[in-house]
């Protein structure tokens, strides 16, 4: 028998459709629901984040983490968070950064949490929607230990590493969480920007509009600045270049470990960044140039599960009735068996923030849950 | 000839039923998409008002500007700085507004700054005698360059990149604009008065001829450069009008905003039936019909494959790639018919 190609499209369309229907079926699950709003799922960070989640709290709690694809713009931070709550998430965990005042506003009129799990609102913004009744809080870094994490370095390479000439990768700046680290990079190798040190580099930055220009560094330590990433090879160059000069090493305020390692790695430059505590990252630091890490650890996200399932439990952690807004340190590593001991201290088979601590966090008052936030977990 | 006398005959012009299930092929499928859409949302016990909610916000900036950009594709040509147009238009608007706090201005100046836009891809063309193509490419390079400036030296830092935020009080402003029923009626006036001028007037009708036969169509006297300003400025309509509902609908421009529109838009008006070289078979729905089927196939295979999510993302795009190659395929036996379009 004789079959046209029209009467074969007609058919593989409809077999598409029925493919669709059919596999559709039991889907449904009897878990909570949590959707996570990503910018970049594949960076180191976001994976240690995500294996936590996936592999372990969801496991233990009977919570499913939904992943969003890449985030990219306002409209398609909100289009997903829109997305989660057609599907019943129960609770939203920003980490893409778009808008986040907008999305807490969605959130709270669809009567569904919201909480950031990586970098925290501006002033601004917080001030703005922390009377929300759906916006759980945020965790993370504030602005003074971003700061603090940048002065560490800069004096660990000045005084430690007695370094003169140095690469030094300013990631997102004027992103302020970037900028403070660098502030406190400066300080720390004994550089000012526009005779500045201190904070005051990043108030006099955004007195600028928010413009950091390199010509203003000054100081003994020489150093060779780049900043952004265009994802399009001239970064790749730039930083090529700088490591064809043979720094004595090349400094970072974030992101290196996820687009130059290879790069600084195959040309045995030492390097630092601050990012997380990740199997990539160990390898790295073990037969790479990695020689100074601060990062999250990935279970810090722990807290801010324990809040979202205290709010979806109905005992809210509440800071005078309005979302709480805590920060967490870094811990630093700077060799491969600190790494070690770091790593193995917090797995995703045995986190730091493990059941049993996160259930003393479920519906704890306000200050217990501060004071388990704030303490420094630092394996010793 | 002996074969279709005997149709003639008995009464069934095989051609005929053959090209009208083609050209409703489209519809079919969203209307099958859209039903086993339900019953996905369903079977999960999703909210379905919210999803057919966030179904609209999804498409409807896709469909305002593949709309208009129909008119290019109609002509045979391809307009690929659509989506840095859009941002440009949506930066210099949402600027307008900061300053002004007029929603009309916010809307007039996207539009004519889009209009404008698109206007002079299709003087650059038509002056220095460039393939619109070529002169689209450099549209985008310097669109995109002009609004990450605006964007870097009006805005502020936020996340990994720069954008404008508007202020509480405006956002407010625009609650009643970002409603459900307001979209939709802004779509139905929208493609009312598209599908008027594309098939009631002379100008779709001279479209389509030039689309098909550019040679034929200059010898009966039509303008290619008259009606080619035509097309870019209808587009650029449907850029504005889609830039303006950007800033409606998220209040925040930065450099990403509308950065996939580009590519979506052309998926979307193929996904609704429109013949990729334009002509006489080019439909002015099909920017409505394909938007919203493409948007409902992502939907679905994104909650189809959300329990394998190491590989959903990567998974979701090869199967949309797949999806597209069918209905190219299927689109196209209607194309090497042996029959002339009628």
């Amino acid at each position: 028998m004789k079959i046209s190609k029209f009467t074969k499209g007609v058919a593989a369309i409809a077999l598409v459709g029925a493919s669709i229907a059919l596999a559709a079926c039991g889907g449904a699950k009897q878990t909570v629901k949590v959707g996570v709003l990503v910018a970049d799922a594949s960076g180191e960070e976001a994976l240690g984040f995500k294996n936590y989640l996936q592999r372990y709290v969801a496991k233990e709690y009977n919570y499913e983490f939904v992943y969003s694809p890449a985030i990219a713009s306002a409209e398609q931070a909100k289009s997903q968070a829109e997305t989660f709550i057609g599907q019943n998430c129960k609770a939203i965990i920003d980490m893409a950064d778009k808008n986040r005042g907008d999305l807490a506003k969605l959130c709270n009129d669809s009567k569904v949490y919201f909480a950031i799990g990586s970098g925290m609102m501006s002033d601004g913004d917080f001030a703005a929607s922390k009377k929300l009744d759906y916006f759980v809080g945020q965790i993370g870094p504030d602005m003074q230990t971003e700061y603090e994490t940048g002065l560490a370095m800069g004096k660990y390479y000045k005084e430690v590493k007695n370094v003169d000439n140095i690469g030094v990768y300013g990631a997102f700046i004027p992103n302020p969480m970037h900028l403070y680290r660098m502030a406190g990079l400066l300080t720390g190798l004994d550089d000012t920007y526009k005779g500045q040190s201190g904070q005051n580099i990043v108030f006099t930055v955004f007195g600028d509009d928010a413009q950091f220009d390199a010509a203003n560094i000054a100081g003994d330590v020489e150093i060779d600045y780049c900043a952004g990433f265009d994802g399009e090879g001239a970064i790749f160059g730039t930083v090529g270049g700088i490591i064809a000069k043979g720094p004595d090493a090349f400094l970072s305020v974030g992101m290196t470990t996820t687009f130059f390692a290879d790069m600084l790695d195959e040309a045995h430059v030492e390097y630092s960044d601050i990012d997380s505590f990740t199997t990539q990252n160990g390898n790295h630091m073990k037969t790479g140039s990695l020689k100074y890490l601060s990062g999250k650890y990935s279970s810090s996200l722990g807290p801010i599960f324990a809040a979202i399932k205290s709010a979806i439990d109905g005992k809210a952690i509440r800071n005078n009735g309005e979302a709480f807004s805590l920060s967490q340190g870094y811990w630093t590593a700077k060799s491969s068996a600190e790494f070690e001991k770091f790593q193995s201290a917090d797995s995703v088979n045995n986190p730091i923030f493990n059941k049993t601590l996160l259930d003393t966090l479920v519906g704890a008052s306000f200050d217990t849950f501060k004071a388990a936030v704030e303490l420094d977990r630092t394996p010793q | 000839m002996e074969q279709v006398v005997e149709n003639k005959k008995s009464g069934f012009d095989k051609y005929k039923i053959k090209k009208l299930i083609i050209t409703l092929l489209p519809l079919l499928a969203l209307i099958l998409l859209f039903v086993a859409y339900i019953v996905i949302l369903n079977i999960n016990d999703y909210n379905v008002m919210m999803n057919l909610k966030t179904l609209l916000n999804q498409s409807l900036i896709l469909v305002l500007v593949a709309t208009g950009a129909i008119f290019i594709f109609t002509l045979g040509q391809f307009d690929i700085s659509l989506g840095a147009n859009a941002l440009f238009s949506a930066v210099v608007g949402t600027l307008a507004y900061k300053a002004t706090g007029s929603i009309a201005l916010l809307f007039i100046v996207c539009i004519a700054v889009a209009v404008a836009c698109s206007l002079l891809n299709a003087l650059i063309a038509s002056v220095f005698h460039l393939p619109m193509f070529v002169t689209t490419i450099a549209m985008l390079s310097v669109l995109t360059a002009l609004a990450t400036f605006l964007i870097q030296s009006k805005g502020s830092a936020s996340g990994t990149s720069y954008s404008i935020t508007l202020p509480a009080e405006l956002v407010d402003k625009l609650a009643p604009l970002d409603t459900v029923a307001f979209k939709i009626v802004l779509l139905i006036v929208f493609m009312a008065l598209m599908v008027f001028i594309f098939n009631f007037t002379k100008i779709g009708r001279k479209q389509k001829f030039l689309g098909g036969n550019e040679r034929c169509a200059k010898l009966t006297g039509i303008s290619i450069s008259l009606f080619g300003i035509i097309a870019f400025a209808l587009a650029g309509l449907g850029v504005g009008l889609g830039s303006s509902m950007t800033v409606v609908y998220a209040h925040t421009v930065s450099t990403t905003t509308a950065s996939s529109i580009g590519m979506s838009v052309f998926i979307a008006i193929v996904f609704g039936g429109m013949p990729i070289n334009g002509g006489a078979r080019s439909r002015i729905y099909s920017a409505l019909i394909g938007g919203f089927s493409y948007n409902i196939m992502t939907n679905i295979l994104f909650i189809l494959f959300q329990s394998m999510q190491g590989v959903r993302d990567g998974l979701v795009q090869v199967i949309s790639g797949v999806f597209f190659l069918v209905i190219v395929f299927v689109a196209s036996i209607n194309y090497r018919s042996k029959n002339l379009p009628r």
